[in-house]
């Protein structure tokens, strides 16, 4: 019924092929990530979820199996075909927040428009709409060390919906921050999945993430667990 | 890229500001050190102009043309036996008198040059032109004929007098200015005045003139063969002479330049090196946002070369300035200037410490792994 917006089929990820210390990171995983969904995995440390993320934003390329985004097999992709996937289909949110310090939450934000091509005028009207958006249309000049760390990560989410991105990654987007906040920024998540139709999947080990979410992915082992549909407390 | 690239090397401003002084020392020492050895070669080689198509002859065993012929004794009897060698036209002896003169600056003083006035022309040149006054004529003595820097560095005027010693002399003309410090540089009085300053009755150095300059090497080499007492050497064995000193003096100058210039080099290396250490988890946010490893590679060689091309700017201006100094401490004598030659060539040279210094940098740079860049800590 939904367009599918990202699909993994098989992958397997293994260090040190080959060597003594061989590991095994994810096992034949399959999922399939639609339109408009808001999705969660969840895992404990070490379970593979981090690196299941990596594959998907195409940071990372499976030893073995096949990642389709957008039906595009980036399997096939050269390196710098990987980076314009990355620019143009998926937009990134990090634990750490990865804002570049010296400069301001509105060029941390043309930045990445920048990248993909926009000319600079282009680039900051966006940046300027896309702040707003998220709630900082008045911290358009402060620079990352004049923010809190929920304002940090609002600004990380705009980069991310800079280039109108498939889907949104997340990697531990409330890791940093207190419960309350964590919360703010998940309500935001909401936001923009319910009203602006964005495609979210949020790697986490904060159970408040599940309460949110359509449904979520419980990955042990490298493996997929289980999925269960979410709360809905929220929606 | 480039407002980027000036944001990212000011975040290190004192680190940025000592690379960039390592850039613009070695480049400034290039523009100084070049300017000033082109200057000597100009200077030399306006000298041998002069002397084109004339044999110098000179007591063996003397000082020499840099020497200043000190010891050089030629007689009367000398300069008729050489007048009577084949192929000879004519012979043109000269005494130049040397004083330190009274100005605070650098340079070979103050030279007064006597000659026979009838062959003042092998002195300041065949078409010279007065600014003021006369040239002087056969036989006349007492009068003096000065090169118009000389001239006006030591407001004289026509009608002046000038003393040497004990002697007198009344200036008769000033010539034009023609931008050769041997001329415009330079005073000649009668060569019997000289001799009479010096107290001999003989020549330094003496011009032998064939009547045909393809001769001439064969007629220093007869001289040379002939006369015990005197050395010949024509411009062409000169010319290489000097060429080779010129050829040393730049390779030395050059030579220093470079090596304070690659020392610059190894600065931005250095720098630029540290830079992407300290930005590993930007430089993963970046690819990680969609940078190519062709966009995070030029944006460090963009930025090493800003680093290389300011320090080449500056280095240019400073090391212009301090030839500019020179010149004005040589009272002028010293030709040197910075030639758009070498200014291009100096920045070029910056250019490429820049781009070269960038090179491993950016490549270690665009090649590292997004993922172990972005949890970089």
């Amino acid at each position: 019924m939904s367009e599918t917006v990202l699909e993994v089929q098989d992958i397997v990820k293994t260090y040190n092929q080959g060597l003594p210390n061989e590991i095994k990171v994810l096992k034949e995983v399959s999922m399939k990530i639609n339109k408009g969904d808001f999705v969660s995995i969840v895992g404990p440390s070490g379970s593979g979820k981090t690196t299941l993320l990596d594959i998907i934003g195409c940071l990372m390329r499976p030893t073995s199996g096949g990642v389709f985004v957008d039906g595009v097999d980036v399997k096939e992709l050269g390196d710098s075909e990987l980076a314009n996937i990355r620019g143009n289909k998926i937009g990134f949110v990090f634990q750490q927040y990865n804002l570049i310090q010296t400069i301001t939450a509105q060029e941390n934000v043309e930045i990445a428009l920048r990248i993909m091509g926009k000319s600079k005028g282009d680039a900051k009207k966006r940046a300027k709409e896309l702040l707003e958006l998220v709630g900082l249309g008045k911290r358009l000049n402060n620079k990352p060390s004049q923010m809190s760390g929920g304002e940090q990560q609002r600004v990380a989410i705009a980069r991310a919906l800079a280039n109108n991105p498939s889907i949104i990654l997340g990697d531990e987007p409330t890791g940093n921050l207190d419960t309350k906040t964590g919360e703010k920024i998940l309500n935001l998540l909401k936001k923009l999945n319910n009203e602006n139709g964005y495609t979210i999947v949020v790697v986490s080990h904060d159970p408040n993430v599940t309460e949110y979410v359509d449904y979520t992915i419980h990955i042990r082992d490298g493996e997929i667990e289980k999925t269960t549909n979410g709360t809905t407390t929220n929606k | 890229m480039i407002d980027f690239a000036f944001k990212n090397i000011t975040r290190q401003r004192t680190r940025t500001i000592l690379t960039t002084l390592g850039i613009i020392i070695g480049i400034a020492a290039i523009v100084a050190l070049g300017s000033i050895s082109e200057g000597i070669n100009q200077y030399i080689t306006a000298s041998l102009e002069l002397s084109a198509g004339k044999i110098i002859i000179q007591q063996r065993g003397s000082g020499g043309f840099q020497g200043g012929f000190a010891g050089s004794d030629i007689t009367d009897d000398d300069l008729e036996e050489l007048g009577s060698i084949d192929g000879v036209k004519e012979i043109v002896p000269m005494n130049l008198y040397f004083s330190m003169g009274r100005g605070m600056s650098f340079g070979p003083g103050m030279v007064i040059a006597g000659i026979d006035p009838e062959r003042s022309e092998f002195l300041v040149g065949e078409n010279i032109e007065m600014h003021e006054g006369r040239e002087m004529e056969g036989g006349e003595t007492g009068v003096m004929m000065l090169g118009f820097v000389f001239a006006e560095q030591r407001d004289l005027g026509v009608g002046d007098y000038f003393e040497l010693k004990d002697m007198e002399f009344e200036i008769i003309g000033i010539l034009e200015k023609i931008e050769n410090p041997n001329v415009d540089d330079s005073a000649s009085v009668n060569i019997v005045d000289i001799q009479e300053l010096m107290g001999v009755d003989t020549y330094q150095m003496a011009y032998v003139v064939p009547f045909d300059i393809r001769d001439a090497e064969a007629i220093a080499e007869e001289i040379e063969n002939s006369y015990e007492k005197l050395s010949a050497t024509t411009p062409v064995e000169l010319a290489r002479q000097v060429g080779e000193i010129i050829t040393q003096i730049r390779l030395f100058t050059l030579g220093i330049g470079g090596i304070a210039a690659v020392v610059g080099g190894l600065g931005v290396l250095n720098t630029m090196i540290m830079a992407v250490l300290e930005r590993r988890r930007e430089i993963g946010v970046m690819k990680a946002i969609g940078a190519t490893k062709r966009r995070i590679l030029m944006q460090i060689l963009t930025e090493s070369a800003m680093i290389s091309l300011i320090g080449g700017a500056l280095g240019l201006a400073i090391g212009a300035l301090v030839v500019f100094g020179i010149v004005l401490a040589s009272g002028g004598q010293l030709p040197a200037q910075v030639t758009p030659g070498l200014a291009a060539g100096s920045m070029i040279f910056a250019l490429m410490l820049g781009i070269v210094g960038g090179v491993y940098p950016s490549i270690k740079a665009a090649n590292l792994d997004p993922v172990e860049a972005l949890r970089y800590e």
